[in-house]
């Protein structure tokens, strides 16, 4: 299915149901680190792949992005940016380190991962009961590095099918003052393939 | 003063002289500069994928490595340089996220870089240099003036290699 056949509703729809997703992603990170996180209205944009990079801040910012696969009834990825100031200090309060910048040790690229994992299956769990499909997630995979390079394999994957890309993306906060505020980008990719089997479930509620 | 044209993913891009073509944040994708030094004409592919599948139509013939090289030299000889003169430097196709588990099919950076390297050898092309593969991002500034690609990594404590 073409992105750009898409209709307003539908479009909507995506939003509204990836929004309920990521409800249930806040409230596990919410429990983990204990502390409200809000939720941005979600985005949802179609763009060139080229342009992806971008849109995470530039393709040179440099980031913490965790990437999962989304498999079971319908596919696609799960990307997960942190902005390095973001990262180090989710870390901070999850393993009460003290250092002065964003160190990523095993143990530390290990609990981002499964912060990672935490969100994900909180969000494909409420994803799927809601569509009544079982959407699992992959194991998490981790780079430390420019948010081109970190994106690029999410997007070589997509262009194996097309030139652009749909995604899904909820900024989320927490409530702390701005200086120490945690916050992350969420994105949902579906394949193409995957798109109109999403739609249709919706369709069929 | 210097003249940035930037190459955005699945792009080519040919200029001359000052001009420094620069192509941001390589992971996988691989990075691939052709040069003729006499009259200082290169071009800069920013490419994503070896080859198209057999079973799709073609599509932007500037996200393939293969199709990418032939583009850039057509373009580049239409312009004045010459086919034996050419020389190529490849940048990137890095594998950055390590699997847990051992796989015995080779990641899409290195197929990038097998292609690219067998393309060249057809065409009779000599590859100068490469700086390729490992697990971190590369952002290649090719610098027409001197034919210079320059490539950086912010993991690698921003240490900048001349190829």
């Amino acid at each position: 299915m073409s992105f750009n056949r898409l209709t307003a509703g539908q479009l909507d729809t995506l939003k509204e149901i990836s929004n309920i997703g990521m409800g249930h992603a806040a409230t596990a990170l919410s429990q983990l680190i204990g502390e409200s996180i809000f939720l941005r209205v979600p985005q949802l944009k179609i763009t060139p792949i080229g342009d992806v990079p971008d849109l995470l801040g530039g393709p040179e910012q440099v980031v913490v992005g965790i990437t999962l696969q989304m498999l079971g009834d319908a596919r696609g990825s799960i990307l997960l940016i942190f902005p390095r100031e973001s990262a180090h200090r989710l870390l901070s309060r999850l393993l009460g380190e003290k250092e002065k910048t964003l160190i990523l040790n095993e143990l530390g690229a290990s609990t981002l991962k499964e912060v990672g994992n935490i969100l994900a299956s909180a969000y494909l769990s409420a994803l799927g009961s809601l569509l009544r499909m079982n959407l699992i997630p992959s194991i998490p995979l981790l780079a430390f590095d420019m948010a081109g390079a970190v994106v690029d394999h999410v997007l070589i994957q997509l262009s194996q099918t097309g030139d652009e890309a749909l995604m899904v993306e909820t900024v989320f906060y927490g409530q702390a003052n701005p200086k120490e505020a945690i916050r992350g980008h969420f994105f949902l990719l579906p394949d193409p393939a995957s798109l109109e089997l999403l739609l249709n479930a919706v369709g069929e509620q | 003063m210097r003249q940035l044209e930037r190459v955005g993913i699945s792009e080519v891009r040919i200029a001359r002289a000052p001009v420094v073509l620069i192509a941001y944040g390589l992971g996988s994708c691989l990075g691939i500069a052709l040069y003729d030094p006499q009259v200082r004409i290169g071009g800069l592919a920013h490419t994503l994928l070896p080859a198209p599948r057999a079973a799709l139509p073609e599509m932007r013939p500037t996200k393939f490595v293969d199709s990418a090289i032939r583009l850039m030299i057509d373009r580049l000889l239409a312009e004045g340089a010459a086919a034996e003169r050419l020389i190529a430097k490849l940048v990137g196709g890095a594998n950055m996220f390590e699997p847990l588990y051992h796989q015995a099919e080779e990641g899409i950076g290195a197929r990038n870089i097998r292609t690219a390297r067998e393309t060249l050898r057809s065409l009779h092309l000599p590859l100068a240099a490469e700086d390729v593969g490992g697990n971190y991002g590369r952002t290649a500034e090719f610098d027409l003036q001197s034919g210079e690609l320059r490539v950086r990594s912010v993991r690698r404590d921003d240490k900048i290699t001349i190829l």
